[in-house]
């Protein structure tokens, strides 16, 4: 049995932190790449391990991660040789022309507007993430959001001596019951690195090289890791490549993190729905509403999946994921083939296929999902959908092959489509194109009987702000940079 | 109708290699912007394509100085010399303004549809194995089918069915689609193509009889040929960024896309006999089994083949395909690996196969780089309905028959389901 070298790998790829409530990304530009790597020679030491601490007591109060983006390696002098090693996607960055096509960033969510990211900000180095928890209280946000501005503040006090100036920072919140602003509880499905410690449900457990660079892939085969191809730095502190190169990994127990800005439009989503479903007199249908857009999601808002719960919400908080679609659900009567959680992890139900291949072709494009909130906390419904200010999510998640994952799931599976047998339904949620060209159609179908029904022209309900491809390293590579 | 495929290669004037793709990029402009209406008037063209090879990156350590040549590939109904008739009268100002530019074009004076279509004809090469993913479907009929669809799932949108039994229902569809003037052409039966299991049978049987053999085979390949390959060994990651940002250039416009890939044959008559096996056998499969809108398990291909051409060097793979190539391909190595192996194997610097059973296609990280990077730029490509997937074609097929037929109530249940 697989172990990963745990107290290597960053902590927050493995868990999710969720008892930290309050966090602050922050993004740098590296102003002095000496005195950066100096900070890195010290600052590996601070850096949260996904290491296991079964004492509660004994788990600090805040969390630091790191993070760099392609411009940031080279301007701590990676030389250019090594850099090339690193996979095409990362190097271009979220933001090419392809790239942009592949991904749907057109009209208000085109990089040129982005806030951080596009091609008209300042170029982002590093992310710093920082967690807070105040270990006196129980899901008490305010008094995490304290420990965790406290620590940043310690931290920035510093920045302009350690070579970094701060770009920008979004906070990123969390709730007890983890609902979006939609008003939908999220992250319930997530992959389980296999020798991460952590258990699950069998069908979810995924090999280590679809999330972890140096171990082998669903195919069996390592993933594209970045190698050193130049000699610099202190080169003892890397492992050789595990495929046999004889290079030494700058890839191993990293991987790439994804980050995107998105802001959702509850007001746009709900009063959709609400005119869909509303009463012949005009009034809204508030349970109509609920079920339509459970229909949409996969999930009520609850969390609890839809293809069980079919008739309504059960009510309670839900963790329940031990399910597929192909026994129960195998017409999408219940959860729709073009819900937004069904068509990115159809689990034992893709295509035509049956249920072990299913599982195979659904796990080959998994992502480890970190989402945190963004905005004024707001619960949206039905009837309570107009929150103050922008509100939105700040995407993150975990990938070794950003082409075969995250861009897998928001091309392939979200912007065409032609998921199943649909025609002309795009994910409702992320998918939808906020300027269609004049012919073209975007329906979401609800299959049903005695016909499945069309719910034509879906809004866009969310913009993209800003945005990037990451590469996430492992202790000892923080230790190698600051030997460059 | 039946459906056909032809390949038209012919070599381009010293130095004109430069105005070509100068050309090819306009005219994929006018396409784009939909000032190019010739082959959609000609209404029996599926896809089409020119490109130009051998005027850049287009062969593996090859020593042969090459010259630039241009590729034309048509899938379409009917005859191929009614094609080139066809495009030699109605699309003859599009085919003079390309061909001036290639070699043996007949001079202007003498340019009619019958010199055009001599001329397209004598440079015509054989396909290897040609797939398609909806046989027996027209151009005509497709989009047919497509509008016969769409009103049907439109009248279904227009009012509710509840209480309404499904035969009931069927039946109301039926009366409400054949008062219409534009379903006239439903009265003209048709059908799925089916599985030929005698066929396959027959097949099974050849190969079991053949299975010492092909036994003996792949451990000479092995044992001869396999342990001395030059393999391909790049990653993603280590491909030509250049070439990549090119191709990229042609890709992810709309929900179909095309590819265009040129390899090397190995030496030797081993290597010749196999691929040559391989597409005996695919064409088997394709006439027998992939008959329903699956290539070796891969359910995304709209029309697909493999050319073997110069003298048995070179092995060309054009694919129409919903989609992107890149994102999708792994999801097919499990149902296809064995196939892609058994014919790209014989091509050089192919990624390292043992016994043609393990590795190749199989490793996914070095045939998915391979892929890439045997790719060509398609410098022009029609496609003439690119909003359906294949998987809409067939449906369409299928809702089509089904509405004609006389149903059960589960039958009809059935039928409603597909719209």
């Amino acid at each position: 049995m697989l172990s990963l070298e745990l107290d290597d790998i960053q902590g927050y790829l493995i868990r999710g932190y969720a008892h930290m409530m309050y966090s602050r990304f922050v993004y740098l530009q590296i102003s002095d790449a000496k005195a950066a790597k100096k900070w890195l020679g010290k600052s590996w030491k601070t850096m949260t391990t996904a290491a296991y601490i079964p004492k509660k007591s004994e788990i600090s109060g805040t969390h630091l991660n790191i993070a760099f983006t392609y411009d940031g390696l080279k301007k701590l002098g990676l030389k250019p040789a090594t850099l090339g090693t690193f996979s095409r996607e990362f190097r271009q960055g979220m933001v090419s022309p392809h790239r942009t096509r592949l991904l749907g960033d057109f009209e208000n969510s085109a990089p040129e507007k982005w806030k951080w990211g596009g091609p008209g900000n300042t170029p982002i180095h590093l992310c710093l993430m920082v967690f807070g928890n105040d270990k006196e209280s129980t899901d008490d946000i305010k008094k995490d959001k304290i420990v965790c501005v406290n620590y940043y503040e310690e931290l920035r006090a510093q920045f302009a001596e350690n070579g970094l100036e701060e770009v920008l920072y979004i906070d990123g919140q969390t709730q007890p019951e983890n609902k979006e602003h939609f008003g939908f509880r999220d992250g319930i499905s997530q992959p389980i690195i296999e020798g991460s410690g952590r258990i699950g449900s069998k069908d979810d457990v995924i090999k280590a090289g679809e999330f972890i660079f140096g171990y082998k892939n669903g195919f069996g085969v390592y993933p594209d890791t970045p190698l050193i191809k130049a000699e610099q730095g202190n080169l003892n502190l890397l492992p050789p490549d595990a495929e046999g190169s004889g290079l030494k990994d700058i890839g191993r127990n990293g991987t790439f993190m994804v980050m995107r800005q998105l802001e959702q439009h509850v007001n746009t989503f709900w009063s959709y729905i609400n005119d869909q479903t509303k009463n012949e007199d005009g009034s809204i249908n508030e349970a109509e509403s609920l079920k339509l857009a459970a229909k949409i999601m996969g999930r009520w808002q609850s969390g609890a999946p839809i293809t069980l719960f079919p008739d309504k919400d059960p009510g309670i908080m839900s963790d329940i994921n031990g399910f597929g679609y192909s026994k129960f659900d195998k017409d999408g009567l219940k959860c729709p083939f073009g819900s937004h959680l069904r068509r990115n992890n159809p689990r034992d139900s893709v295509d035509d296929h049956g249920v072990k291949e299913s599982l195979k072709l659904s796990n080959q494009h998994r992502i480890m999902r970190r989402a945190r909130l963004y905005g004024e906390i707001f619960e949206g419904s039905p009837t309570n959908n107009t929150p103050k200010g922008e509100v939105g999510l700040l995407f993150c998640c975990f990938n070794a092959d950003i082409s075969r994952q995250f861009e897998f799931l928001q091309y392939t599976w979200s912007n065409l489509p032609k998921t199943k047998e649909l025609y002309n339904d795009p994910d409702p949620i992320i998918g939808v194109s906020e300027k269609p060209s004049a012919a073209e159609q975007q329906n979401f179908t609800v299959q049903d009987l005695p016909v499945s029904r069309t719910i034509k022209d879906l809004p866009r309900v969310i913009t993209v702000k800003g945005g990037g491809y990451f590469f996430f390293p492992s202790i000892s590579v923080l230790r190698f940079l600051s030997t460059i | 109708m039946g459906q056909n495929s032809t390949t038209i290669l012919v070599p381009v004037i010293k130095n004109k290699a430069q105005d070509l793709l100068d050309l090819l990029a306009e005219i994929k402009d006018d396409l784009e912007q939909g000032n190019l209406p010739q082959f959609e008037e000609l209404n029996i063209i599926h896809y089409a394509r020119w490109v130009v090879i051998d005027h850049g990156k287009s062969w593996i350590d090859d020593p042969d100085e090459r010259t630039p040549k241009l590729l034309f590939v048509i899938d379409y109904d009917g005859s191929e010399t009614d094609l080139l008739q066809r495009l030699g009268t109605d699309a003859a100002n599009l085919l003079d303004k390309v061909y001036s530019l290639c070699e043996h074009f007949p001079i202007s004076e003498k340019r009619n549809p019958a010199s055009r279509l001599t001329y397209l004809a004598n440079h015509t090469i054989k396909d290897a194995a040609v797939y398609i993913g909806a046989p027996g479907r027209t151009v005509q009929q497709i989009k047919e089918e497509r509008n016969l669809r769409n009103f049907i799932r439109a009248h279904l949108d227009s009012k509710t069915w509840d209480n309404l039994s499904a035969q009931a229902i069927h039946q109301e569809i039926k009366k409400e689609v054949l008062s219409k003037e534009a379903f006239l052409f439903l009265n003209e039966k048709t059908k799925m193509p089916g599985i030929n299991w005698l066929g396959l049978v027959f097949l099974g049987l050849v190969l079991l009889v053949l299975l010492p053999l092909i036994l003996v085979w792949v451990l000479f390949i092995h044992f001869f040929y396999e342990r001395k390959d030059e393999n391909f060994t790049r990653k993603r990651s280590q491909l030509d960024d250049e070439f990549m940002t090119e191709l990229e250039k042609y890709e992810d416009f709309k929900n179909q896309n095309q590819f265009t890939q040129l390899v090397d044959m190995k030496e030797g008559n081993a290597r010749l006999i196999t691929i040559r096996g391989m597409f005996l056998l695919s064409r088997s499969l394709i006439r027998f089994v992939f008959v329903q809108g699956k290539l070796m398990g891969i359910p995304t291909i709209h029309f697909a083949k493999w050319v073997l051409f110069d003298n048995n060097k070179r092995v060309l793979f054009f694919s129409n395909f919903d989609g992107s190539w890149q994102q999708y391909l792994g999801d097919f190595i499990d149902n296809s690996g064995w196939g892609l192996t058994g014919i790209f194997s014989n091509t050089k610097v192919f990624p390292k196969t043992n016994f043609l059973m393990t590795g190749g296609a199989y490793d996914e990280e070095r045939f998915l780089a391979w892929s890439r990077n045997s790719e060509l730029v398609t410098n022009v490509w029609y496609a003439s309905y690119p909003d359906l997937s294949i998987k809409n074609v067939n449906n369409n097929t299928k809702i089509r028959i089904q509405l004609m037929k006389a149903l059960s109530e589960r039958q009809a249940a059935k039928f409603l389901k597909l719209i």
